[in-house]
């Protein structure tokens, strides 16, 4: 990596980044201490072993056996093992599974608010329970959090076209059976009453306001200068736009942050949901933002007569229509805009910023993942152009 | 014949594909996944090796040509910082393009400028027309370019309709 005088420089312009969720910013400030503790080795099943050994004694449990460990594939952002555990409160064992943090990942995010989030939507959607928290990493060495084990896929085995963190897939005939529920889960989402459950990680941006917005702006752009390798003026670019039109948000939901294909799991022949997965990026704000995330291009799929369909399952009218009639909320094409290009902003952070960053200190179990979703980088380039420029602006240049 | 480059990574591949890949047990997920994406680099890297020096030079060519249109153009600027970007373009205009770490510290230089005249000085209420359309079109080539570059990694729902990375290049070096 070239040294540069500018490298160091503070270069994260005029704006005050201080109004974001306080664990948001607690999540942050720790990466930039942990990073120098770097490199991060994957971890082995005895290492693994030894980890989970601590937690089961810590919660009074004797005679704990764990085996059959088993690394389980994707996450590019947590490391992530299915085990079996045998103890005295279970002498038949359970099948569980630890998902914890590297030192870096393409997104640094809080396993307490993982894990609470994960709780609130038992019976509300089909989610893993969450057996054990660990928010700091005081028990695991790292933080973590443990689930049971739930039976599914995340792309038909008899279907291809699937590449890293499922991005590429296509349903074809299962579509008919997955877009309802993708659709109606997501409603739900958004009309879950948590005023009563103990979300004590989460903080409500103001109703009637553009804080919704403004949060996640100042989150993403704290990321992009902790971890700038190299300038990207679009991306300085789109922190402004975003800043000068931010929507009011009239009434925060939970947003889950992550919904798409490759994080949820199905039965095969069914297509039952049995998991409604990865709750890392949850926070509350404005719905428009988990419909504009589904709609991005590089979740999506063409059809086998081109026309492209949303994360592969349905065309894009057609998920805003069934979700406007099955959730009852009206988009507005105004915020929805803005939430496509605050959504292509924050995985070109992502992808440009931090999964660079973490690559080149070797701070993640899966470093050449980091580096090949980096590669896909200008993809999000591509759309913040033609979102902020207007239609067919890429193409004309 | 000295073993070339392309020999290599195409030894490399075949030995993963052929002798490594099928030898790991499939309960060694990670082992598995790491080595099909090592494949997958080197078969991009292949793709990309004999280009790599033009490509970021015409990367810091087009930074250049933004920087000097900002310079030149009716957007809102110190006069300090307008001064340093048109000495910068000027200074950065001869780095040695035969040398890969001068071109990357001029791109990162030049582009810190870049981004403060675009987060000006938070007195403005709206982005100036001028400094968007700069920007925009700058970021309509740029975008296309790195998309091109890294076609290879299959992830770009678009990338039927991109050029080959010689053909972009070609085009590159036609226009400046």
């Amino acid at each position: 990596m070239i040294e540069s005088p500018a490298r160091t420089a503070r270069r994260g312009g005029p704006w005050d980044r201080s109004d974001m969720e306080p664990r948001v910013r607690e999540i942050l400030d720790r990466k930039l201490i942990l990073r120098e503790r770097g490199p991060y080795v994957a971890k082995t099943n005895e290492q693994v072993s030894g980890m989970l050994q601590r937690v089961f004694a810590s919660q009074g449990f004797v005679n704990v056996r764990i085996f059959d460990i088993e690394r389980m594939a994707g996450g590019a952002s947590k490391e992530q093992f299915a085990f079996t555990v045998r103890h005295g409160g279970c002498p038949d064992g359970e099948r569980l599974v630890l998902r914890m943090d590297p030192i870096e990942s393409i997104a640094q995010t809080c396993r307490g608010r993982e894990g609470q989030m994960q709780t609130a939507m038992q019976g509300v959607v089909p989610v893993a329970p969450v057996t054990y928290i660990d928010a700091d990493g005081e028990v695991l060495g790292q933080p973590g959090l443990i689930t049971r084990f739930v039976n599914g896929v995340t792309k038909p085995t008899d279907v291809d076209a699937a590449g890293v963190s499922g991005i590429g897939s296509r349903f074809d005939a299962w579509a008919g059976k997955l877009a309802p529920q993708f659709v109606e889960y997501l409603s739900r989402i958004h009309h879950f009453d948590w005023q009563s459950k103990p979300l004590t990680y989460f903080k409500v941006p103001a109703p009637g306001t553009t804080q919704a917005a403004i949060w996640q702006v100042n989150w993403w752009s704290r990321v992009w200068w902790d971890d700038i390798v190299e300038p990207v003026p679009i991306i300085t670019l789109c922190e402004r736009w975003l800043r000068e039109n931010a929507p009011v948000c009239e009434a925060p939901v939970v947003v889950h942050g992550d919904f798409r294909i490759g994080n949820f799991m199905f039965e095969e022949p069914s297509g039952r949901y049995t998991a409604v997965l990865d709750w890392e990026l949850c926070h509350f704000g404005d719905f428009h933002e988990d419909i504009a995330w589904a709609m991005q291009k590089l979740w999506g799929a063409r059809s086998e007569d081109g026309e492209f369909l949303v994360c592969g399952l349905l065309p894009r009218d057609e998920f805003t229509a069934q979700y406007q009639a099955r959730s009852g909320n009206r988009i507005d094409p105004v915020k929805l805009r803005y939430y496509e290009v605050l959504n292509a902003y924050k995985c070109a952070v992502m992808d440009l910023g931090a999964a660079m960053q973490a690559g080149i200190r070797g701070n993640n179990h899966q470093d050449l993942v980091l580096t090949w979703l980096g590669s896909a980088g200008a993809v999000f380039l591509d759309q913040i152009v033609e979102l902020i420029g207007g239609a067919g602006y890429a193409a004309q240049h | 014949m000295l073993p070339s480059i392309d020999l290599r990574i195409q030894n490399l591949v075949k030995a993963l594909v052929e002798v490594v890949l099928p030898a790991l047990p499939p309960t060694e997920r990670l082992a598995r996944d790491q080595a099909a994406l090592v494949v997958g680099h080197l078969r991009m890297i292949a793709e990309q090796w004999k280009f790599a020096l033009r490509f970021e030079s015409q990367s810091l060519d087009h930074l250049l040509d933004l920087a000097g249109n900002l310079a030149a153009a009716d957007v809102p600027m110190g006069a300090e910082l307008r001064r340093r970007l048109a000495a910068s373009v000027a200074k950065f205009r001869s780095t040695d393009r035969a040398d890969g770490n001068a071109i990357e510290t001029a791109i990162i230089d030049i582009g810190a400028d870049i981004d403060q005249v675009i987060q000006g000085d938070g007195t403005e209420s709206r982005i100036p027309a001028e400094l968007m359309r700069l920007v925009l079109q700058y970021g309509a080539i740029q975008a296309r370019r790195e998309r091109t570059w890294f076609q290879g990694n299959m992830l770009d729902p678009g990338r039927a309709g991109l050029p080959s990375i010689a053909e972009m290049l070609a085009e590159g070096a036609a226009k400046t």
